[in-house]
């Protein structure tokens, strides 16, 4: 392993830590406000639905950068607020995870066809029976390849909150380049390491795809 | 909760920042998208090729491509390869096409293997080159297939193309941060930025399924364009 690379592993690890703590905290967090939208949308909650409407295709059309400026800097200043660049970035992924996950789960729950629904009500199950036996199983499943795509992009978007003075991984990376420079193999490795952990997240998820499928 | 005072004017004296901006973000998107159409597609009709070896190596430069984040593809260009002095707009456009290439790869790729094998085995049977099957049979359907994939591929295209402002590219979001260090609006400024992306992208959604095909679905049979 190149030297320069040695001699900061820790300093970088530290970054690689980082870089991961926010990812599966966005994960979660975008997942569950993925999750609760969908759900409202879908029970056509009709005081909130233009509102939800409205978030959804307001954060699908905005790029994450400018997100993660108006978590750091908009809305501290819009609501008084004094914002951290950690707070601000995890607030920035949640919103902008969450949106992409609301819509890949409305997808999921209208892919459901509906005779299996009728056929669950017709076979005397209970309206809320058939939305946990019948329809969130099938949702689910075939919901799984997208939400992992969805955590293989946000891995890699965590990169974008070094823009706003986070010091995950690559923020540290450019950190070390600043005082070391050795731009090719620093990029090099930490090229590697998203690598890795892009690979073996849509491994986990299509893994647990196959384990889920429906028996034939 | 302090009161704030919403005061547009400051973005209105800076417009002229902002449409240049706004150009640059076009000419960056734009330029990107036609290289990564030609890279994707070039990559993409290797990763559906019969021999094992094409296969094999295509879908690894995908993967290998698409795995690590686009910062990193643009400081790569622009801090790793600094001593080719490439200029920062040239770094964006590379590191954009090269990227968004893998994503456009796996979309042709899809979109050849939905095409029912048994077209291009008429055509060879015809008597066609192997170009003239690719070209004159089965780009054509898999375009028609893939249409709506492409429209969303741009609009991430158009979106991702906001980070070119890390490395010094004068675009719409650099323009955005420039004029909020000058005005410290900052919520106007982001809001209206973001605005102006949303209108992008929308509009270039809108401009893709202008394109002859993009609507119609996809012929699986009959001679009605022979």
């Amino acid at each position: 392993m190149p030297e320069v690379i040695l001699r900061n592993g820790s300093f970088l690890l530290h970054g690689l830590a980082l870089t991961a703590g926010l990812a599966v905290l966005a994960a979660a967090g975008g997942t569950a406000l993925g999750v609760a939208v969908a759900a409202m949308r879908h029970a056509r909650v009709r005081a909130i639905a233009p509102v939800l409407a409205g978030y959804v295709e307001v954060v699908r059309g905005t790029p994450l950068l400018l997100v993660l400026f108006i978590c750091y800097f908009a809305l501290p200043a819009l609501l008084g607020y004094k914002a951290t660049a950690f707070g601000a970035a995890m607030l920035g992924f949640i919103l902008f995870t969450g949106a992409y996950i609301a819509e890949d789960i409305r997808g999921g729950l209208a892919a459901v066809p509906k005779g299996h629904i009728e056929a669950g009500l017709a076979s005397g199950l209970r309206p809320r029976q058939v939305l946990r036996l019948v329809v969130l199983p099938q949702a689910l499943r075939a919901v799984i390849p997208m939400l992992f795509n969805q955590y293989v992009r946000l891995f890699k978007f965590t990169s974008v909150a070094s823009v706003i003075g986070v010091h995950e991984l690559t923020g540290d990376a450019m950190l070390v380049n600043a005082r070391d420079f050795a731009p090719v193999t620093i990029l090099a490795t930490i090229a590697l390491a998203y690598l890795v952990c892009c690979s073996a997240i849509s491994l986990a998820g299509r893994a647990l795809y196959r384990r889920l499928a429906a028996p034939t | 909760m302090p009161t704030y005072h919403f005061d547009f004017a400051p973005i209105w004296a800076h417009r002229d920042l902002l449409i240049a901006g706004l150009a640059r973000t076009i000419a960056v998107s734009a330029a990107a998208l036609v290289l990564a159409l030609v890279l994707g597609t070039l990559v993409g009709t290797l990763a559906a090729a019969r021999a094992r070896a094409w296969r094999v190596a295509a879908t690894a430069s995908v993967e290998m491509t698409r795995n690590v984040p686009l910062l990193i593809h643009l400081y790569l260009w622009y801090v790793g390869f600094a001593f080719l002095r490439l200029p920062p707009f040239l770094c964006a456009v590379l590191g954009l096409a090269i990227y968004s290439a893998a994503y456009v790869a796996e979309i042709v790729r899809a979109g050849i293997a939905a095409v029912p094998r048994g077209q291009s085995e008429a055509a060879l049977a015809l008597g066609l080159s192997r170009g003239k099957v690719l070209g004159l049979v089965v780009y054509p359907q898999a375009l028609r297939i893939i249409a709506p994939s492409l429209a969303s591929l741009f609009s991430q295209l158009i979106k991702d193309s906001s980070l070119a402002s890390v490395i010094t590219v004068g675009e719409l979001s650099f323009a955005a941060s420039a004029i909020e260090s000058e005005t410290f609006r900052s919520f106007e400024i982001y809001i209206t930025v973001a605005l102006l992306y949303l209108a992008l992208v929308t509009a270039a959604s809108r401009l893709v399924l202008l394109f002859p095909g993009a609507h119609r679905p996809a012929l699986h049979m009959g001679f009605a364009d022979a």
